[in-house]
């Protein structure tokens, strides 16, 4: 075979007879310990119990249909992560609970699991397209047998949903008026008692009402800050007036009294009970306080992570935001306008969860309207204001 | 509360109000009260959701990150179970010829595309089992030994279904694994290496590409005669230009491609390499593949190109999951030993290799590519393409037929 480009180079990777080189390999070197006893990968992971929990009611009825298979195990693998959402989020909970966040050490691990909820979540997102490759002619197929089986009597949601804070009566009403009758027994305690625990929400708001620098007799930002904003806006008000009359004045006018509007209403202790009584907002006044602290100040070293804190908990509410969009978009695909199985009017009632109703931490997002310049924001001086 | 911006607007009411509760969209009754498998026992949760169990905890010592550690893998093994539910039943379409019938050709591509859909979503879960720090996982690592994921059955079906070849694998994987199973496990391996891989599945079929016949198109007759017509007008050109180091580096150039086309024409190189395992298609198989390459714009073949794309998304995909596993193992235990006895990080590495690569040769592909003019011309009042045992012959005749009268139309 003269001029065969392939004579001279010795493919050492392709052999059928290892090379010596090869056999001596440090990277090849080693023992299976698994012959030698204890604990294998199959029995670790209990893989006779989750392998075997495939069982397609198409199939059961005589009618096989091939995507059921991908049906049930995209909701099975949504259910374990759920699971691992809620240990996360349980031990977040309880650190505050039990008040071990006092000590700050613990921040650290409450900003990463919080994180780690987001990033499962990001997955769970990313999870559509796989179940996405089925299409609505194939789901029609093994719908029937189904029913009425339905994500609605999903347990764990409704408990994700819970201890994090999603507010009972802001629920639209056929969620409202329908979500508990799916559970029973044991299912039922566990979800009443969800409801009954504090909430991520209520533990944060205890938390952020501790915000050291609130003290009205310490460095007192609440006074400090209300003062700044009245006069920066009274200088803004002076600067605007002096200008020559025209539309542009006009304008900016209307801008700046909207705005004094707003500072006018962030600073009525009594509005915002109001509002917080009709459940337009979630946050106690203190707490608003505290978040607006660690806001203004966050590259303090001691606000640095619990900053990170307020950011990772609004992506969560992001997420889960997108998480339903999402699940919208596939079920409009899958069945248009068809009731649901369990029961639901199916996409329409989907379409009305994806609202800020379902946004726990919406006031953490609303503080942008409370952006001031960087001079409005009252200074520090670490030799007086010490944040014990 | 006069000025008050809010005060005109509802949205949050704790009362609902009228205009809600008539909503047709709040409409609807809760079935679930009626009887009939409801959600829980439809997805068995009570197996899956109770399948969490940390040694950790067994030993006294309870470690938190343990449960996403046990989780992951719970969901990377229900995934492996669904890929091989897929990969079965595209191998029953070819074991059982029904790919004979076109019309099951989407099917299979389907398929195909989904297995790729989900080894995206399980690159990506990488990211989530990095959220634990190499310091949080060495805290309960010591109570999983010697549980490891070498001793994934699963695992290894998926390498010997598609097709990875036992003598190809790296010395720690080849005389290894095996010895993790046992009596029903073991015969289950067993039986996947005996049965036709999707890889030998794949070459049957393109050894049956329409157009191959010697005594019909003869693809691979005029192949050549155009590629030795073309490499020789090549080099008359060449040999006109003056003298110079750009011309020496073109004519070197021209003969490396005229060797590597001398090789492609020969077929007893062909089976030369092929027995040393550097090849993984027969002959045949190879000439049909880059038909369909070459042709893939004919209604017939698109279909079927779309397929060995996904064939190499596939190698490709799982080349960089377990490229991305060797960078967190790397991360999280270094170059200590793997808890199945294994080097660790080092055989791991050894494993992101071509060998593992099943369609390899449909990524060399790119190495005979010519300009669009030197490929053979279809003329299909002449050339019928057809599939050897198709039972669609109207379909294609009437196809055949409105090319034709576009063709007519054109001259």
């Amino acid at each position: 075979m003269s001029g065969c480009p392939f004579l001279g180079r010795k493919h050492q990777l392709f052999t059928s007879k290892p090379s010596q080189a090869e056999e001596e390999d440090e990277s090849q070197k080693g023992i299976n310990k698994a012959t030698k006893g204890g604990i294998v990968y199959g029995e670790y992971l209990q893989l006779d119990k989750v392998l075997n929990a495939q069982v397609l009611q198409s199939q059961q009825k005589g009618d096989k249909i091939h995507d059921e298979h991908l049906f049930i195990v995209t909701h099975q693998a949504y259910e374990l992560w759920f699971k691992q959402i809620l240990w996360e989020l349980d031990s977040v909970r309880d650190l505050f609970i039990k008040k071990h966040v006092r000590d700050e050490r613990n921040m650290l691990k409450v900003v990463s699991r919080i994180h780690r909820i987001t990033m499962i979540f990001k997955l769970l997102v990313e999870q559509f397209a796989v179940l996405e490759t089925m299409t609505a002619l194939d789901f029609f197929d093994f719908r029937e047998y189904l029913s009425p089986a339905s994500g609605f009597q999903s347990l764990q949601f409704r408990l994700l949903e819970a201890k994090i804070g999603v507010a009972d009566h802001l629920r639209v009403p056929y969620n409202r008026r329908h979500y508990r009758d799916n559970f029973h027994g044991q299912e039922s305690e566990t979800l009443l008692s969800s409801e009954q625990e504090p909430t991520l929400l209520q533990l944060v708001e205890k938390w952020l009402e501790r915000t050291p620098g609130l003290e009205n007799d310490g460095f007192n930002f609440w006074g400090k800050l209300q003062a700044n904003i009245e006069e920066g806006l009274k200088m803004e008000k002076h600067k605007l007036e002096k200008m020559e009359d025209s539309e542009v004045k006009e304008d900016l006018l209307a801008e700046l009294n909207k705005q004094t509007e707003i500072f006018t209403a962030l600073f009525d202790p009594k509005r915002h009970e109001h509002l917080l009584s009709k459940g337009e907002l979630r946050l106690s006044y203190k707490a608003l306080q505290g978040a607006l602290m660690i806001n203004f100040y966050r590259e303090e070293p001691r606000f640095q992570v619990p900053f990170q804190l307020l950011t990772a908990l609004m992506e969560i509410d992001t997420l889960m935001t997108k998480w339903r969009y999402n699940h919208v978009c596939m079920v409009h695909r899958m069945i248009g306008s068809k009731a649901g199985t369990g029961g639901s009017s199916g996409y329409h009632y989907l379409r009305s969860t994806v609202s800020d109703r379902y946004k726990v931490f919406v006031d953490l997002f609303n503080l942008t309207k409370f952006l001031v310049p960087r001079s409005w924001v009252p200074k520090l001086n670490p030799s007086i204001h010490k944040f014990p």
